[in-house]
């Protein structure tokens, strides 16, 4: 049986739970800021108003959710806001206005493969899956980039020129990178 | 990979057609647009509760008793509503099918007037996880979900019942006595007789037909999947209520909220703006939930938000349809009759059911079937304890285009023709000859890029790749329905062009922005119309939000039509803004405005254009007041007929596991005018997901013992991502000509009409035994091949 001591586990007032989010460092008590339960989705969008990232379907199926912890890409409705602690966690608002990914996906055009998005809801998910996959590969081949973004749902069926765009960000940048 | 194909505009223009980004292009892809979700969080509405409605563990059940005393009691509960409460059990029966969309309409003129088959938060589940019962407000979703819990149910469980074919023998559950005591939806004056079409006389015409083949085809249940789960904020205060949601009509949700509750219009205000794809879903946003979301609002004194789950998201689905059709032929090839049945599996409530089922099949009759002399049909929609079925990307399109192709595809075989070649022979339209130049552009352009000559090969008679796999080629063809005629219902559509004083623009167009486009084929006609002001698309301002209030009524987004219908009146509000300006030129520069002329930006004088102002100056130098010119105008109702889409597909299907692989579509739509052209190729491409998936892999699950869907989420119903889907190659084509500036058609539902035919043809020619029903999972391959 654990003792008194032994309750004093992460969130309570002498260690917090800290997470790094787009750059800022914030404090959150369990209990009284979030639950055990609490999703990393709920925190970032309905805590904090990181509305960038969309929930979906909240089961990890479709990617809507997803943003850079550590570099890598993650569903933000799988993971919980506990589990982020210590970690770095990057919402599409972290990225600068001319990020390379952002700056694709926005420019696709190019005949042939339509644009890149339509009705722009799975938009910042794609977008954050991208980085993510041009961080561990950043010269992915056309292969490379379905597989690697086969995780996200585009019902308007952006396919083609969402590989294309990110494609384009791989050959314009160091893999997406500034 | 073939290298793309840029199309070639049939008049070159400098906005309208081109290949560029969308004008929401940077604020969609950097995650700044604000879906209503995410407007309407509980930091920006402090005192917003959050709603849960009870849903039915039963397919088919009625409520005998139902307590929410403890549910009231629970801390953070502020209004729980029952169907018990006279607040809800007295408003009227409604029914979700109010409009097409195409038009506004009261209750009275509801459309499927005579199936009013749906009570808000009614004691009649007739679907499993049917909105029934109870719902509730609390301050958090999890409070509201656990209050739910506490009401304690007494439910009488009735038989259900899921196919239509047994739904209509005698004995089975009846599910709406009210409206049909054997589950068959009865007559009615919109959508008509049972026998719909019946030109000539089809026995006389199989009589005398030399080859006769004869078919079924299935449509199974899929669904829209927008990823945008429906979402409203409902604040009613007083005497005026306030909607935010993602529907994607603005007028006819407040003409159905004030209808419903009894509100004169000025008292409701609804407001979109983004919405996260549509697709056709929950029909025209006539939804008892804004209603039940409205009432716990006034109750509560607070702002209301419900918002579905995914799972609760499986609200809508296409009609499932059985069809079967027959053809018969001369030896030449000449189609002397043709028939057609369908059923229509309505689901719980008949919403669109016999649009579906009648107005895609009579609008191909005037159109493709115009030369054929003998052509009957006949169809039935049937309640059952399914998913209630709506427009998804069309509306009954795509089930009938499944026997069409089907049949046409059979008959060549028989003839032992190219199906492209007894195409041409037979079908065009009334207001053409034969063979029809848009479908021959259409056909021809297709067989070209697909390599039909060279791919296709007698019906399972082509090599094998990898020991086990075999390929084929197939295709599919349609009539396009959204041509400028076919809008007349719409009836006026207005726009708002303001011409500040320095030149920049503001073009209130009100539509709701679903993803379709249409935005930017706005923004280009705008550029485009004014071209005299010497602008660009940047100096245009395009509102994306539709606010009852202080908009103009919104052109609805269906028919997807939308990409050319506001472009057509701004091209004549356009003449009406220059004309102002030489007015307010004319007094400055001391001319007749008949003396004058603009250009370039330039103000200046017929007789001598080297000389003038800029008109930019004119308003400075003048009044300052911005030109602003408001018009209405009906569509052209000119009888101009319309261009054809088509589909083709190889595929290749593995004949040991029963796996089926689409290789390559190519995707045709005669557009008229191509609008906007990297968006017409994003809907091309795009509609291939939908068309793909309802080919192959999606399809709602039901427990045959119980009623209850299995697959409510987007593991089990499985929608293709990128590793799934074919290279696309999309080509459109300017080849018809409607009426009006552009003569444009829309093109985004008919994308996905013909997939799923091309697909099964193609999987035909691959394995020479034809797959009835969709989607075409291993295991119906396998059982075709014999092997399961």
């Amino acid at each position: 049986m654990p003792g008194k001591s032994e309750k004093r586990t992460r969130g309570t007032k002498s260690s917090p739970i800290i997470i790094k989010i787009n750059g800022k460092a914030h404090e959150f008590e369990l209990g009284r800021d979030l639950e055990p339960e609490t999703t990393l989705s709920f925190l970032l969008r309905e805590k904090l108003g990181y509305t960038g990232l969309k929930v979906a379907c909240d089961e990890g199926a479709c990617g809507a959710c997803t943003v850079l912890m550590d570099g890598k890409a993650v569903l933000s409705c799988m993971k919980l806001a506990v589990e982020a602690h210590g970690h770095e966690i990057q919402t599409i608002e972290g990225l600068p206005k001319d990020d390379p990914v952002i700056k694709a996906f926005a420019d696709q055009c190019e005949p042939g493969y339509g644009t890149a998005l339509q009705c722009g809801f799975c938009t910042p998910g794609f977008v954050m899956a991208a980085k993510g996959l041009l961080n561990e590969n950043p010269k992915p081949s056309p292969a490379e980039i379905k597989e690697g973004l086969s995780g996200n749902i585009c019902r308007c069926g952006c396919y083609s020129g969402i590989a294309r765009a990110v494609l384009h960000a791989s050959e314009t940048t160091e893999g997406g990178k500034k | 990979m073939t290298p793309p194909r840029p199309y070639t505009p049939r008049t070159a223009r400098k906005f309208i057609g081109a290949y560029r980004p969308r004008i929401d292009a940077m604020e969609k892809a950097s995650g700044k647009v604000q879906f209503v979700d995410d407007i309407t969080l509980k930091s920006r509405f402090p005192g917003m509760l959050y709603a849960k409605v009870m849903r039915s563990p039963y397919a088919h059940a009625r409520i005998k008793s139902i307590d929410a005393s403890l549910a009231e009691k629970l801390p953070g509960v502020k209004a729980v509503l029952t169907c018990k409460d006279p607040e809800v059990s007295s408003l009227k029966p409604t029914s979700a099918g109010w409009t097409d969309g195409v038009d506004t309409v009261s209750y009275e003129r509801m459309m499927w007037r005579h199936f009013r088959d749906r009570r808000v938060l009614g004691d009649h589940a007739c679907w499993a996880t049917d909105e029934v019962g109870a719902v509730v407000a609390a301050e958090t979703e999890q409070i509201a979900e656990e209050a739910l819990k506490l009401i304690k149910v007494e439910w009488e469980v009735l038989p259900f019942v899921l196919d239509p074919l047994e739904a209509m023998k005698p004995g089975a559950p009846v599910i709406h006595p009210e409206i049909s005591p054997n589950n068959i939806l009865p007559k009615d004056p919109v959508g008509g007789a049972d026998i719909f079409v019946d030109k000539g006389d089809v026995d006389i015409g199989f009589a005398g037909s030399e080859v006769v083949v004869e078919a079924t085809s299935v449509h199974h249940n899929a669904t829209q999947a927008s990823l945008d789960n429906w979402c409203c904020l409902v604040d009613w205060k007083e005497d005026k209520l306030t909607v935010m949601s993602n529907s994607y009509e603005a007028d006819q949700s407040r003409m159905h909220i004030s209808q419903m509750l009894n509100l004169p219009i000025n008292k409701v205000r609804v407001i979109s703006s983004y919405v996260g794809g549509q697709f056709g879903r929950g029909d025209t946003g006539d939804q008892p939930f804004f209603l039940f979301t409205a009432l716990l609002s006034r109750k509560s004194g607070r702002p209301v938000k419900f918002r579905h789950s995914r799972r609760e998201s499986f609200h809508d689905s296409r009609q499932p349809a059985i069809y079967t059709g027959k053809i018969g032929a001369r030896k030449d090839g000449t189609i002397i009759s043709m028939y057609f049945k369908g059923i229509g599996n309505s689901g719980a409530y008949a919403d669109h059911t016999m649009f579906a089922m009648k107005f895609a099949p009579t609008e191909i009759t005037e159109v493709a079937l115009a030369y054929i002399p003998n052509v009957r049909m006949e169809t039935y929609g049937v309640y059952t304890n399914k998913l209630p079925a709506c427009m998804m990307r069309g509306v009954g399109n795509s089930q009938f285009n499944l026997i069409f192709g089907h049949v046409v595809d059979m008959l060549a075989e028989k003839l032992k023709m190219d199906p492209v070649d007894l195409a041409l022979k037979n079908f065009g339209h009334e207001w053409g000859g034969l063979p029809d130049k848009s479908l021959t552009a259409v056909l021809c352009e297709g067989a070209k890029r697909i390599g039909w000559k060279e791919k296709r090969h007698k019906p399972g008679k082509g090599p094998v790749h990898d020991r086990t796999k075999k390929r084929g080629v197939g295709f599919s063809f349609h009539p396009a329905w959204h041509a400028e005629w076919q809008e007349a219902r719409r009836g006026e559509i207005r726009i708002r062009i303001t011409v500040n004083p320095d030149c920049s623009v503001v073009l209130d167009a009100p539509t709701v922005e679903t993803g379709t486009g249409s935005n930017t084929c706005n923004v280009l006609g705008c550029a485009e119309a004014l071209g005299f002001l010497g602008i660009t698309t940047d100096d245009i301002v395009w509102p994306h939000t539709v606010d009852t209030e202080t908009s103009l009524k919104d052109c609805v987004q269906t028919d997807s039509a939308v990409s050319y219908l506001q472009s057509e009146v701004v091209a004549r509000a356009a003449l009406e803004v220059k004309q102002r300006l030489l007015e307010k030129a004319s007094k400055l520069m001391k001319a007749a405005p008949e003396a004058l002329d603009i250009a370039g930006g330039r103000v200046f004088r017929k007789a001598a254009p080297a000389k003038g102002l800029t008109v930019k100056d004119v308003f400075m130098k003048g009044d300052m007041l911005p030109v602003v010119v408001e018009m209405g105008r009906a569509p052209n109702s000119e009888r101009t007929g319309v261009p054809y889409i088509a589909n083709f597909a190889e595929v290749e299907v593995d004949t040991a596991t029963g796996r089926v692989q689409v290789l390559k579509l190519v995707v045709l739509n005669d557009c008229g005018t191509v609008m906007y052209a990297s968006g017409a190729e994003a809907q091309q491409i795009g509609g291939q997901v939908i068309g793909v998936g309802e080919a192959l892999t999606e399809e709602i699950i039901y427990d045959q013992a119980t009623g209850v869907p299995l697959n409510f989420n987007w593991i089990d119903y499985k929608i293709p991502t990128m590793a799934d889907m074919p290279e696309i190659d999309p080509a459109l084509l300017e080849v018809w000509r409607g009426a009006g500036e552009y003569g444009a058609c829309g093109i985004g539902e008919g994308t996905v009409t013909c997939t799923p035919r091309a697909v099964l043809n193609a999987i035909y020619n691959a394995i020479g035994v034809r797959i009835d029903d969709i989607p075409v999972k291993p295991e119906k391959v396998l059982k075709a091949l014999g092997k399961a």
